[in-house]
């Protein structure tokens, strides 16, 4: 990921290199799934904060809340393939 | 047993608040940094350079490289402590996780000093 900022910033055909490899169904594939992870966990941290200021720390609010953090991710996983596609 | 002798602060609670304000600033960062991709479709170069060559985004761009060290510090103590564990390995837990937390410290250190070089190179 750093190599592609690196490389994007440094020159206007380094722009484009990157923007090229972008457009194979590998690197999309690549970046869809590091997306999926970083999405996931940020849904998750949110959930944390908010538990860390006491809602929803009963066993049900647990495991309704970890059923809300699925279905969100899904939702933004679902949302950031059909985005890079 | 454990010991805490290997986490960011030697202290639970403040590595437990650095944990969280380094992570309201990764989750800004992101947001930020997806939002702004999403608002310039067919993005070109100029776009692209111009945003890193403020002072301003370079400023959070490195604010966020400092708090993604110490977020993945924290979480792969926390990993390494739960998991790297004479439990789970015997006599070799002791070397398995310093080896595994040494190879976490160089990897972020390096990944820390190849984007400042970035940030200050364009």
């Amino acid at each position: 990921m750093l190599f592609g900022l690196s490389k994007s910033l440094s020159s206007e055909e380094g722009f484009g290199d990157v923007k090229a490899y972008l457009t194979s169904p590998l690197a999309k594939f690549v970046i869809w799934a590091l997306l999926s992870a970083l999405l996931y966990h940020l849904v998750a941290g949110v959930r944390h904060l908010i538990m860390d200021t006491g809602v929803g720390e009963t066993l049900e609010g647990g495991k309704l809340g970890s059923k809300i953090v699925i279905a969100v991710s899904v939702v933004v996983i679902v949302l950031a393939g059909v985005w890079i596609w | 047993m454990v010991t805490n002798v290997t986490n960011l602060s030697r202290s639970g609670l403040y590595d437990w608040m650095a944990q969280r304000v380094s992570a309201v600033v990764l989750a800004a960062y992101f947001v930020f940094l997806i939002v702004w991709i999403i608002a310039h479709p067919g993005l070109q170069y100029a776009q692209w350079h111009g945003l890193y060559a403020n002072n301003w985004m370079r400023v959070f761009s490195l604010l966020a490289l400092v708090a993604l060290a110490a977020h993945a510090w924290v979480g792969m103590w926390t990993i390494a402590t739960d998991y790297l564990t004479p439990m789970a390995f015997g006599k070799s837990a002791l070397a398995i996780r310093f080896l595994f937390q040494v190879v976490c410290g160089v990897a972020m250190f390096a990944y820390f000093t190849w984007g400042v070089l970035i940030l200050w190179g364009i």
